[in-house]
């Protein structure tokens, strides 16, 4: 029998109104040293990503934000008591740090979309290209492009991070200059500056009507649990 | 709705836009490049290898592009080495996609996404 | 030598239109704590040992974040 684990919690020692969880497994509380772990009995070796299952996980998890803010588990973690007190006894002190830095806060997601202008794809090709000479300079034509695109991206990111710096605790953004959907951030919020960051964010959008915007949030901090990231060194953009 | 310590949060996160489908398009990547299974089969692995290899190759071969390129601005290099090296970066091109058609993998399977960086195609 | 990584099945009934669902997706797959770090899998009794859960679907799909702090 194996356990579904939703999120990590630090200092709760009972649930109450906890949803059911996948399956319609009745989700408990093991605690496990100074943390405790929501899971749900699991008889299956594989997790189906279906909306429900997508669905049910998140509600589990989200539920517990009123009064805590969990460190949540990637969809589909199954484990047995053992493998979750070998992890958490391993990694005491990354999962300590990861709730100072969580804690009291939740995560808002920002998605932004541009318009790509038409010199993404190939220039006028002038038939197939028999010379090594213009092989070149078309790559040169689009490398351009691609530096100009990303030069684009990054500003936006950039003007991004300046209109809510003062509100996020940290962020997490991933900037896709060939992508319509250039930029995608997630910030951590201290609860008590969510309506400042919501206003913010609803000025921000007025000054970029070039710009479109997806707001989602609250959420709990699942861009923020990851403790590999923490290993993992800066990359410079090409 | 208003979030505050006495509220407590809604049940779903509040998603706000005023583009929805355009979003729903571009967030379709998240259902969509799921695979449908998750092979650990002899066949399977392969294909996998084959990807993994060709993405560095194809890595590489953008790189070099890039770098002949940056030569070729650099105005150090004649209209001969010029015309060469095209010829050679153009062969590898052809040479990949045959590759890339060997192995049923398209553009889209060798998109490393590469976080800031960005893709890699 | 047995494998022992968690098998995810993804099932096609979803209603891929759904733009809550799909941010409630962007969120819960990709993201949070992850405990199965390393997978063993052999085939034909030869261990191939993968880096991660997180890299071994990676090689399958295509989005995937491998950096994303600024």
């Amino acid at each position: 029998m194996k356990l579904y684990a939703y999120c990590l919690v630090e200092d709760v020692d009972a649930l109450d109104a906890i949803p059911l969880g996948i399956s319609g497994a009745a989700v408990r509380l093991l605690q496990v040293d100074e943390f405790a772990v929501l899971v749900s009995n699991f008889d299956s070796d594989t997790v189906a990503v279906t909306r429900e299952n997508a669905l049910d996980h998140a509600a589990v998890v989200r539920s517990v934000l009123d009064r805590t803010t969990p460190l949540p588990f990637r969809f589909g973690t199954l484990v047995t008591e053992q493998q979750l007190s070998i992890y958490i006894s391993a990694r005491r002190p990354a999962l300590q740090s990861r709730f100072e830095l969580v804690r009291g806060c939740v995560e808002m997601s920002v998605k932004v979309i541009r318009e790509l202008s038409s010199d993404n794809s190939m220039t006028e090709s002038q038939g197939e290209i028999t010379s090594g000479t213009t092989f070149l300079e078309e790559k040169r034509r689009e490398i351009r492009g691609g530096e100009q695109r990303a030069a684009e991206a990054n500003d936006i990111s950039t003007w991004l991070h300046e209109q809510v710096e003062n509100l996020t605790r940290d962020e997490q953004v991933t900037v896709r200059p060939s992508d319509k959907l250039v930029v995608a951030a997630a910030h951590l919020v201290a609860r008590d500056k969510i309506p400042q960051y919501k206003e913010t964010m609803a000025a921000a959008r007025e000054i970029r009507p070039e710009l479109h915007f997806l707001f989602s949030g609250p959420w709990p901090p699942y861009s923020f649990a990851n403790m590999e990231l923490e290993f993992k060194s800066q990359f410079g953009v090409s | 709705m208003e979030l505050s310590p006495e509220n407590p949060l809604s049940a779903e996160p509040e998603i706000e836009t005023s583009h929805p489908e355009e979003f729903v398009e571009e967030l379709r990547y998240v259902a969509d490049t799921l695979p449908s299974r998750i092979n650990i089969d002899a066949a399977s692995v392969e294909q996998g290898l084959a990807k993994l290899v060709l993405t560095l190759i194809e890595f590489i071969r953008r790189l070099l592009e890039k770098q002949a390129v940056r030569r070729m601005e650099g105005g150090d290099l004649s209209p001969e080495q010029i015309e060469e090296l095209g010829l050679a970066l153009m062969k590898l091109e052809v040479k990949l996609q045959e590759l890339k058609t060997q192995f049923g993998l398209t553009d889209e399977d060798l998109n490393l996404d590469l976080g800031p960086i960005g893709r890699l195609i | 030598m047995s494998s022992s990584f968690d098998q995810i099945i993804v099932n096609e009934e979803w209603d891929s239109t759904d733009l809550s669902l799909l941010e409630t997706l962007d969120h819960v797959l990709n993201r949070g704590l992850v405990i199965a770090g390393e997978i063993t899998i052999s085939v034909a009794d030869i261990d191939l040992i993968f880096l991660g859960l997180n890299v071994l679907v990676s090689s399958v799909e295509t989005a995937h974040e491998v950096l994303r702090k600024r």
